[in-house]
This record gives C-alpha cells, sequence and structure tokens, in this order.
C-alpha cells in the first residue's frame, strides 16, 4: 500500500509540475493583457511537433533548446498580427479570437504533420527506470521535473531581477501608472507574450516525449491549466504554481482510492475553492472585478 | 429642522497620506452648495466619501440626520443620494428615453418585472417625459445617447439620476471636459433644478465661474483641509481663498 | 414608424416565410430538412446563449453543458421513464435549467476572463460525467436506444417519428415559442436591466440594480432555453452525445452567435444556417474545414465584430 502511494505522490507531483509549467504562461498572459488564451494548448502541440522536426537534425537536446524558441516567436507574430489589435475592446474579444486562433494551429499542425500520433524519440538514458526497485520512474520523469523547476526558477528570477522583467510585475499590478511612467506597454505585452508562449513550446516538448503527439493533444491538457489558474487565484503565479501542484497531487492521489473519480477530482477542487475562497488560494481580490 | 446632509470631521487617510483632514459641512434642504478647490486639495475624495466609495477614517456623516458612514454607495442611492460622475456614466448605444426608461423603472421597483399593466407602462411614460422634459432631451429622445454631445450626455445622465427621485443631487464636475456651450447648457440645467425644481444640490467643480453664478455657498478645500467657506461674494472677498487657490488656478 | 421598425418588422417576416416553407424550397437547393432542423436547434441554442453574450455582455464558454444536459435528460426520460416526447422535453429543459442556475450561484461574482473560464470548466465537468458514467449514459458511445415519440392529442396524433416534415413543423413551433418568450423578456422591464449591465455596469449599479442577482437570473434564463435546444437535439438524432457536452461544442454556439451578429436578435439565426453550410459543404470538400472556420471566424472578429446582421443592418442605414 505504502508503495503505491509513494508512486502515485510522485506521480502526482511529476503531472502537477508539468501543469505547472503549461499554466504558468497562460497565467503571465493573463495577468498583463487580460487575454486568456485558448490557444495556448496548440501552442503546446506547435512546440511539441517542432521538436519532432527538429529531433533528426540537431538531436533531442537541441530540439529541447530550439523549439520552446520558434514556439515564443510564433507566438510573438500572433500577438502582433492578431491579439494586439484587441487590447483596446472589451476581453470578450480576445477570448473569441484566441479561441478561433485554436481551431487554426490546430488544423496546420494537422495538416502538416497527419492526424495520427506521432512518437517524439527522446535518448536511451531518458527512457531506462532509475532503479530496479523504482522501476515505475524512468529518468525521463525526473528529468521534466528538473527542466521544470530550472524553467520556473529561471522565470522567477526574470521576473524578479531584469529590467523587462520586474516591468511585466509591476504592468500586473498596476498597468496605468506603469503607462504613465513612459514604458511601451505594447512592446511589454508582447514580449510577455513570447514568454507565455515559450513555457507553452517547452511543455510541448516535455510533454511529447512522454505521451507522443497528435493534433489535438492541447485539448486534454488546457483544462487543468485552467484549473491550476483558478484554484491558484488569478493574479498571482505563485498561486498558479500551487494549484497546478495541488491538482496534480490531488488527481494522483486519488487514483488510489477510486480510479474512475481521478479527473474528476480536480473539478471538485476548483467548485470548492470557489466556495469557500472565491478569489482562488492567492487571488487579488482586485482581479475579480 | 434637520439639515439635509451633515459632515462632522470628516477625515480620511490613505497610509501616512491624510487627504482628507477634519473637514465639516452642512448643507440645508434646497441648498445648492459648490465644493471648490485646487487639483489635488482632497475634492475627490471628499466627495467619494459623501457617496460612500470608501468610508471615513474618522468622523461622521449624516443624511437627515442619520449616520450613514457605513452604507456603500449603492445602498446611498436607495437613501434618495442621486449622483453623476466625473466621467460621464450612461449606456450608450441604448436611445435617450432607453436610458431614462430604464432609470425609471428601476425606481419604481419594476426592475424584476417581466410584465407591465397598462396603468404602469403610463406611469412610466410620463415619468419618462418628465424628466427628460427637465433636462430638455424631449426631442432627442430617441437618439442613441453615444451619439450625442458631451453636453447632451451630461444631461442625460442628470436624467437618469433624477428618475430615481432623489432627495439630494451630488454632481462630481458636471462641467469637466466642456467648452464653453456646452457648460452654459449644463448649468443652465443644474440652475433650473435648483430655483425651480426646489432640488438640494451639493457639487464639486474647478470651474470657478460656474460655481460662482450657481451656488448659494461654497466651500473651500486646499490641501485636505477646509480653508473657507461662504457665500459666493464672502469667498470671492476671502484673502486667504485668493491666495491659496485664485491666484494659482488661473 | 420609421425606416427602421419597418426594417425590423420586414426581416421578422421574411424569417418566418423561409422557415415555414423550409421543406419545400430547401430539396430544390440539394438540402434534406432534418438539416433544416439542424440548423433550428443550433439557433435556438445560440439565440439562448445570446441572451447573455449578446444582451447582457456576460461571456459564457460552457454553455454546451446545459443543450448536453438538455439532450440526455430528454434520452433518458424517453429510454428510462416514458415514451412521451412533451415529457422528455420538459425533463431535459428542466435538467439542463436547473443545473444551469446552480452553477450560476457559483458564477456571478466573478467577471470577465475569469467568469468564461469557471463557465468551461463547469462546462467539462457535465462531459466527464456522461462520458464516465457508462451504464446510465452511454459513455463514449453515447445515449441511444430510445425514438422520440408520436404526438398524442387524444383526438388525433402527429406522427413525429417517421415523417421528417411533420417533426420538422414541430420544431418550428417550439421555435417560434422560445423566441416569442425571448423577445417578450428582452421588451420587459427585466430584460431592459439585461442591456443596462452589457452597457454599463457602474452605471447600473449606481441606479440602485443588484447586478449579480439580475446576471443570475440573465444566465438561469439563458440556460433553461439552452437546454430546450438540447431537448430538441437528442430528438432530432434519436441520440445524446457526449461530445455535444464538450467545449468545443460550446465554442460552436459562440462561433454561431459572434458570425451571425451578437446584437441582433435574429443574428444567431442567421449564423447556424452560416455555420451549418459551412460544416457541411466544407467538410465535404477538404478535411482540413476547421482551419476555414477558424480563419472565417477570426476576420470576423477582426473586421466585422458585429457578424453578418450588423454588416446588413449597417448597410441598411447608409
Amino acid at each position: 500500500m505504502l508503495q503505491v502511494v509513494m508512486f502515485n505522490l510522485t506521480n502526482g507531483l511529476i503531472v502537477g509540475a508539468f501543469y505547472v509549467l503549461m499554466a504558468l504562461g497562460l497565467s503571465m498572459i493573463i495577468n498583463l493583457s487580460n487575454v486568456v488564451n485558448f490557444a495556448h494548448g496548440n501552442f503546446l502541440a506547435l512546440g511539441g511537433y517542432f521538436a519532432f522536426t527538429l529531433t533528426p537534425y540537431i538531436g533531442f537536446w537541441g530540439a529541447l533548446l530550439v523549439s520552446p524558441i520558434l514556439t515564443a516567436v510564433f507566438g510573438y507574430v500572433i500577438e502582433q498580427l492578431m491579439i494586439k489589435h484587441v487590447y483596446a475592446r472589451n476581453h470578450i474579444y480576445s477570448l473569441l479570437l484566441t479561441f478561433g486562433l485554436g481551431f487554426i494551429v490546430q488544423d496546420i499542425c494537422r495538416y502538416i504533420w497527419g492526424p495520427s500520433p506521432l512518437p517524439l524519440g527522446i535518448p536511451d538514458i531518458l527512457s531506462t527506470p532509475l532503479t530496479p526497485d523504482l522501476f515505475f520512474i524512468t529518468w525521463y520523469r525526473v528529468f521534466m521535473v528538473v527542466v521544470v523547476i530550472v524553467a520556473v526558477s529561471g522565470l522567477f528570477a526574470f521576473l524578479r531581477f531584469t529590467r523587462v522583467g520586474m516591468r511585466i510585475r509591476a504592468g500586473t499590478l498596476d498597468l496605468d501608472t506603469v503607462s504613465a511612467l513612459g514604458v511601451n506597454v505594447a512592446a511589454l505585452r508582447s514580449y510577455n507574450f513570447a514568454v507565455g508562449s515559450y513555457l507553452a513550446g517547452l511543455a510541448g516538448v516535455l510533454a511529447a516525449g512522454q505521451i507522443g503527439l497528435n493534433p489535438n493533444m492541447g485539448d486534454d491538457l488546457i483544462m487543468p491549466s485552467f484549473i491550476a489558474i483558478i484554484v491558484g487565484g488569478v493574479g498571482s503565479l505563485t498561486g498558479t504554481l500551487l494549484g497546478g501542484l495541488l491538482i496534480g497531487v490531488a488527481a494522483a492521489l486519488t487514483t488510489v482510492v477510486m480510479p474512475s473519480a481521478s479527473e474528476a477530482v480536480i473539478y471538485v477542487i476548483m467548485a470548492i475553492v470557489l466556495l469557500l475562497r472565491p478569489r482562488g488560494l492567492l487571488g487579488e481580490e482586485g482581479m475579480l472585478s | 429642522m434637520t439639515p439635509k446632509l451633515e459632515i462632522r470631521g470628516a477625515t480620511k487617510t490613505f497610509g501616512s497620506l491624510v487627504a482628507v483632514d477634519n473637514v465639516s459641512m452642512t448643507v440645508e434642504h434646497g441648498e445648492l452648495r459648490a465644493v471648490i478647490g485646487p487639483n489635488g486639495a482632497g475634492k475627490t475624495t471628499f466627495f467619494n466619501l459623501i457617496t460612500g466609495f470608501f468610508p471615513p477614517t474618522s468622523g461622521e456623516i449624516l443624511l437627515d440626520g442619520n449616520n450613514i458612514n457605513r452604507i456603500p454607495a449603492a445602498g446611498r442611492v436607495k437613501l434618495g443620494m442621486g449622483r453623476t460622475f466625473q466621467i460621464t456614466e450612461i449606456f450608450p448605444e441604448l436611445t435617450v428615453r432607453e436610458n431614462a426608461r430604464i432609470a425609471v423603472e428601476t425606481g419604481l421597483g419594476y426592475s424584476l418585472k417581466f410584465w407591465l399593466t397598462a396603468a404602469d407602462h403610463k406611469r412610466i411614460a410620463s415619468a419618462c417625459d418628465e424628466v427628460l422634459e427637465m433636462a430638455r432631451l424631449t426631442e432627442k429622445a430617441d437618439r442613441l445617447v453615444g451619439e450625442l454631445s458631451h453636453g447632451d450626455q451630461r444631461a442625460a445622465e442628470i436624467a437618469m439620476a433624477l428618475a430615481l427621485k432623489p432627495s439630494l443631487l451630488l454632481l462630481d464636475e458636471p462641467t469637466a471636459g466642456m467648452g464653453d456651450e456646452e457648460t452654459d447648457q449644463v448649468t443652465g440645467l443644474i440652475r433650473r433644478l435648483h430655483r425651480d425644481s426646489k432640488y438640494t444640490i451639493v457639487l464639486i467643480e474647478h470651474d470657478m465661474r460656474v460655481v460662482f453664478h450657481l451656488a448659494d455657498h461654497i466651500s473651500v478645500l486646499a490641501e485636505g483641509k477646509l480653508l473657507a467657506e461662504g457665500t459666493p461674494a464672502e469667498i470671492a472677498a476671502n484673502e486667504t481663498v485668493q491666495n491659496a487657490y485664485l491666484g494659482k488656478a488661473e | 414608424m420609421n425606416g427602421l421598425t419597418v426594417n425590423k418588422y420586414a426581416t421578422t417576416a421574411i424569417i418566418w416565410i423561409l422557415l415555414l416553407t423550409a421543406p419545400f424550397w430547401l430539396p430544390l437547393l440539394g438540402g434534406y430538412t432534418a438539416l433544416a432542423g439542424r440548423v433550428l436547434v443550433f439557433a435556438l441554442a445560440a439565440m439562448s446563449f445570446n441572451m447573455l453574450l449578446g444582451f447582457t455582455g456576460v461571456m459564457s464558454f460552457g454553455h454546451a453543458a446545459y443543450f448536453g444536459l438538455g439532450a440526455y435528460g430528454c434520452g433518458l426520460f424517453l429510454k428510462f421513464v416514458a415514451a412521451s416526447t412533451p415529457l422528455a422535453i420538459l425533463a431535459g429543459t428542466l435538467l439542463g435549467g436547473v443545473a444551469g442556475t446552480l452553477f450560476g450561484l457559483l458564477l456571478v461574482r466573478r467577471r470577465g476572463v475569469y467568469f468564461a473560464m469557471v463557465t468551461i470548466a463547469f462546462g467539462q465537468v457535465c462531459f466527464y460525467i456522461a462520458y464516465k458514467w457508462d451504464d446510465f449514459t452511454g459513455g463514449y458511445d453515447g445515449l441511444r436506444g430510445f425514438v422520440r415519440a408520436p404526438l398524442d392529442f387524444g383526438l388525433f396524433k402527429i406522427d413525429i417519428t417517421n415523417n421528417a416534415n411533420a417533426f420538422y413543423f414541430f420544431i418550428v413551433t417550439i421555435f417560434g415559442l422560445a423566441a416569442a418568450a425571448q423577445a417578450f423578456i428582452l421588451r420587459s422591464p427585466f430584460g431592459r436591466t439585461m442591456l443596462a449591465i452589457r452597457e454599463n455596469e457602474r452605471r447600473a449599479r449606481f441606479l440602485g440594480l443588484p447586478i449579480e442577482r439580475h446576471i443570475w437570473l440573465s444566465f438561469s434564463i439563458s440556460c433553461f432555453f439552452t437546454a430546450l435546444a438540447g431537448s430538441l437535439y437528442a430528438l432530432l438524432n434519436n441520440f445524446a452525445d457526449p461530445l455535444g457536452l464538450n467545449y468545443i461544442m460550446s465554442g460552436n454556439i459562440v462561433m454561431i452567435t459572434v458570425m451571425g451578429g451578437m446584437r441582433s436578435f435574429w443574428g444567431p439565426l442567421v449564423g447556424a444556417v452560416l455555420f451549418v453550410m459551412l460544416q457541411d459543404y466544407v467538410s465535404s470538400m477538404t478535411t482540413n474545414w476547421m482551419f476555414f472556420v477558424g480563419l472565417t471566424f477570426v476576420c470576423v472578429v477582426l473586421f466585422f465584430p458585429r457578424g453578418l446582421m450588423g454588416m446588413l443592418q449597417k448597410g441598411a442605414r447608409t
């Protein structure tokens, strides 16, 4: 029993870490631009497919470095082409726009890489178990967690110590003041969108190594990201971090008791949080209105 | 007789900043009171205390002799405090009549109704006609409010406030951002409401001409404190006011 | 009576003439009657959704849940309780409507993107329940094993089971009643408070309107009508599909509404015609129909935010 619980706990942390990576990108964009990027899951798929194409030429490690950057560039271009034109309008339009965008990106993936699932080759060393006793944990899973930790630390360092990062943080709190201080808010939002897309792309490469690729993989992954953000509280990246880990672990532990409810439990957590603490674990009151 | 509105030693601090410092003011029934002061004098904070945007740090706000410190803004509307906003708040894509009608129906408590009797319809129509007439918008009743001039939009906003049959009208810089002609239109409307319809009105303003022609009494704020209080003539003659405000403003 | 009012009546008249004669002219264009039924069902769902989006200014991205619950409620009633079409419709409408009303309680204090995210998540809850609860709902395969029952008026019966045209007129009748009820609500004092909230929530609040209660009621009404559309969808197909609860379906409802014109009462109907045509024809020509639907939609949002009806109205005015 203990081993089962341990297995699921580790598993939950790994899945949670993955949710965190994905949700953080989404959360950043919501915080600064008040845009929920419905196509975020499709950006993730795109990142995975980039890696699939690049791996034969530059290997898995090269693809791990390059694919997220390509996704970020893609995100930047999309932001310039479409999304920035609706910032001034009611938030409804950005929701609609990114929803349509999701369709387009998904079908582009299907057109280029085909409708059937594809595997992403990973180095042999990563596909072996840690030890014979811990047969259920491959090095790939450890590697995923390490990448997430590095990426999240990098993100928080970026927001704390770089000029653009500090401006993004300040803009999240009070955009008017930041704008009054002469910061180019439009450019800031574009960079921010690119960083968010980078995180989606990175999550895509990691996911592809674990579960493979298919054009609508984003659809299944976007919902946990939403819930991580709602549970953690809109407006707080630390909240998103907590929310992602919490639902990952909760879903995995539920598997021990009642496997069929493991997917439902994250929704139950969300409902409970909304009932007892409507602004989310670490959400800011002001973000609600 | 109890004054309509009384503020006793109201103070509002934000951290270490004292935005309003021990200000008192008494507004009698039927009076038109103007609150003036240079930018940053605390007018807006003072106005927000009266309208209930936030409670005072200390002091009392009394409406008809009752303490309303803890009643939030929306609740104060129900007690008869009608208000307009610095930036005109209207329903831009609806007609003038629809704007007025929504206010009238809400004021009559019909807002959750799905069905109106013929008598209800008549009552609503005549109330709408009345406020539109008062605001001189009858001819523009079927135009979209968003397409009107600033002056007419302000008039429409005031008409909506009137539709709720307020006993006290609070106007936040009613002529802000308007040209001469529109300013005259709006001050004319305020004067009619005061003289002909006997409304009790408190307005904050920094356009001096507006205030001196309209107000019965003027309260001058500077740096959060009450600098002077009196009739327009008294204020015009007051040296402290001239030094602190008039000299700087023009 | 000014030009605009005349236009409005003319539009309504044309729409009804076209709807009532659809079984006669549709086959001439290569369509079939069931296609018209599908348009009407989607149109009703989108019009119901539009009471929220277009007339209250609130974005729900989870209306598939209430649509789907309507369909399952109707199907389950026919399968397990009684072979009565009207009662099955009532059951479906109640199931979806009541669920929406309860969810609405948790929702009304949320605003903006937050509201949209919570609605979508609630939608997925319903999807998972239908998907996982195999024995009762048929799980992945959907709910089968029920058929719409003939309408029994005591003195005479109408066979809507096998007669496609009779069933179409049945749908038209319900659609007409629902549309009339919606128009009635929108013209009531309550309907005007919905517009007020859409136009300027702050102003509405300072008129003394309890905004949360009004949004809740508007949400609830919208869900009841959407569930009614869902019930009809189950009858149309003799089948309830878990994908009808999925957020892609919510997205379809949103796209229909926006493409047709969200500020217009009939906009969603026009959008439904367009959408069903796009889906039917484009998907028969290319497997990449999602790309074209998505691109059309993105262009509408960017360049014609008032949709097709908005364009027509603008054209009529200038």
